[in-house]
């Protein structure tokens, strides 16, 4: 699909430092108020996120995979606990670092996309790179590279409506690459995709790992995902309730089903 | 391991560029705001326009209207007055209602003996043959106090009946009856003027009013727009966008939106009074009373004003905007 040379020229190469933790997600609680009804969608989360690990999280739909992602990508405030990214307290970064770090530390991948529905797939791709401060030519160039990468290069210039949830996620995938991440937070990256489409999605991820030391967290049901990560992680009812490798997986998948 | 970096604020163009393209696409939503704004400049351009236009044939209105009320005195006193005879006594000068109300009579082939007066159809009398046969008495000019008796100009007449523009004394009784007609007391024009005084009051009123309803209009369909793009707006500040961004999008919107429902106002606010006014007074009186350098003044007025508001109204929508938390735009239900 695309050559190492050509994935080096899309992400600068970054040095892997396995002694460190790249997200730390300390005693993490995230109580959910509307009106009357509290949620409690995190109940104390903790866990420590290597360098350049592919780390997958299962979990039932409500157990509070979401409400993590958000967390530990800086996305909203939990309510107690904290999360560091690269040995920092994001609770006392101002908004401009906030800014920062949501735009180029990290590659968000949506589990509804949310793709900016009146803008081309192309300014999907280039609107976190203008936000970066890269535009004209070089956004462009770029996008198109990125496009090209999850195959929908010829599509560049269609509106998402126009597109099939499969061709959505893909354009979804080329946004959260656009500025190079070092993690990537991926929530169901691959559940609209088909058989090949999301192999190839993995089989990205996979690369973006090896040869370039991003660290991949991962929301999956995808056995095919869940073999490839370094760990998988279970959230039950907001809480951590275990981490395996995928060796453990396939008693556990049978569990699940 | 790289250090968390800061964000740097974009140039106002990419701003303008991601703003101008939201309004290209939601082209629909755009034009109903952008209808408020030409609705609301449109009112303050024709207040504006209709004002200055209504003073410059004002004068001329004035002189219509005082002329009508004298040559329905006439009528009133000897009916119709082709071929009858009038006599007519200037002192000092004529006013111009009363210039018109002589060349109408001569117009309407009325005989003429004037005293003091000379012009075309009109028979030039000395003071004591002046009443010689005359149906009615006019007396004209501008001088308070001619000290003439008027048992002298008078004399003769068929029916001994004076018509005086002015409120003038005599040194004689008159022979006759003695009217006057085609003036305003200084009452009535205290009256008038205080009407006149009312009316741009409530004028203003109007225009403050119909102003403010745009600006809640712009402010309520910005508002409208932004809990519709919820999740775009989460989503931006997800990819990084500063709060100061998103603000300036909707500023810019609205600016934009501002600026060009003003001029669309504006020129809606100059062709109807300039119709209306020209259909009552004739396009020519109406088009050589416009004054380019107040036109441009006003039009000015109302492109800033429309600007200016538009972006007012917008700062609430836009701090509404700005404040959003970027978690909130990623549930699939809003
Ligand atoms: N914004 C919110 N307001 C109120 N409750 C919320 C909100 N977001 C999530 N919740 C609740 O928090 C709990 C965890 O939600 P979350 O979206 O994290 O689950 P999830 O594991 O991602 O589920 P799924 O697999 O279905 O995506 C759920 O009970 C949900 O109803
Ligand atoms: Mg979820």
């Amino acid at each position: 699909m695309i050559t190492p040379a050509q994935l080096e020229a899309l992400f600068d190469l970054r040095d892997a430092d396995d002694s460190d933790y790249v997200i730390r997600a300390v005693d993490v609680r995230k109580i959910y108020r509307t009106g009357e009804v509290e949620t409690h969608a995190l109940r104390g989360a903790t866990l420590d996120i290597h360098r350049g690990e592919y780390l997958s999280i299962m979990g039932p739909s409500g157990s509070g995979k979401t409400t993590f992602f958000n967390a530990i990508g800086g996305l909203s405030k939990p309510t107690t606990g904290k999360v560091y990214i690269d040995q920092v307290d994001i609770a006392q970064l101002d908004p401009y670092e906030l800014a920062w770090l949501r735009c180029r530390k990290v590659g968000y991948i949506f589990q509804a996309f949310n793709l900016i529905q009146v803008m081309s797939c192309l300014e999907n791709v280039t609107l976190p790179m203008a936000f970066a401060g890269m535009s004209g030519e070089d956004a462009r160039d770029k996008g198109m590279e990125i496009l090209s990468l999850v195959g929908l290069a010829e599509r560049a210039l269609h509106k998402p409506a126009e597109m099939s949830g499969g061709q959505q996620q893909r354009v979804a995938i080329a946004r959260a690459l656009a500025n190079s991440p070092s993690i990537i937070l991926a929530d169901e990256p691959t559940a609209n995709l088909d058989l090949h489409t999301g192999e190839e999605i993995i089989d990205l991820f996979d690369r973006l790992k090896a040869e370039l030391g991003v660290t991949i967290v991962t929301a999956t049901h995808d056995l095919k995902m869940l073999k490839k990560s370094d760990r998988i992680v279970w959230i039950e009812d907001g809480l951590i309730a275990r981490v395996s490798t995928p060796d453990a997986l396939d008693i556990r998948v049978e569990e699940i089903h | 391991m790289e250090k968390i970096g800061r964000q740097v604020r974009l140039p106002l163009a990419t701003a303008m560029q991601i703003s101008l393209q939201g309004i290209r696409i939601r082209l629909g939503r755009a034009l109903v705001t952008l209808s408020g704004v030409v609705l609301g400049i449109a009112f303050l351009m024709s207040v504006i326009t209709g004002e200055f236009i209504n003073a410059a044939v004002k004068q001329e209105r004035e002189v219509r209207n005082q002329t009508t009320l004298m040559s329905t005195f006439v009528t009133s006193e000897v009916g119709a007055v082709a071929g009858k005879t009038l006599s007519v006594a200037v002192f000092g000068a004529l006013s111009a209602p009363e210039q018109a109300l002589l060349a109408g009579l001569a117009a309407e082939h009325a005989t003429l003996r004037a005293y003091g007066y000379s012009g075309t159809g009109v028979t030039a009398v000395p003071a004591g043959r002046l009443g010689e046969g005359s149906a009615l008495l006019l007396v004209l000019g501008d001088n308070p106090a001619p000290g003439i008796a008027l048992g002298g100009l008078m004399a003769g007449m068929v029916q001994p009946v004076a018509l005086d523009a002015r409120l003038r004394t005599y040194p004689d009784t008159p022979p006759g009856r003695l009217e006057h007609f085609g003036i305003q007391s200084a009452e009535m024009l205290a009256k008038a003027r205080e009407a006149e005084r009312q009316q741009g009051f409530r004028t203003r009123w109007i225009v403050i009013i119909s102003l403010l309803v745009t600006v809640i209009g712009i402010a309520n369909a910005l508002l409208m727009s932004v809990t519709e793009r919820f999740k775009e707006i989460g989503t931006m500040k997800c990819l990084g966008a500063l709060s100061g961004f998103i603000r300036r999008l909707f500023l810019i919107e609205s600016a934009v939106i501002g600026f060009v429902g003003s001029f669309v106002g504006l020129l809606v606010g100059l062709a109807f009074p300039l119709l209306a006014y020209g259909v009552t007074f004739g396009f020519p009186a109406v088009f050589s009373a416009l004054d380019g350098k107040r036109l441009a003044l006003s039009a000015l007025l109302c492109l800033t004003a429309g600007t200016a508001l538009s972006i007012l109204a917008a700062i609430y929508p836009a701090n509404f905007a700005a404040r959003m938390v970027p978690a909130s735009a990623l549930r699939s239900n809003v």
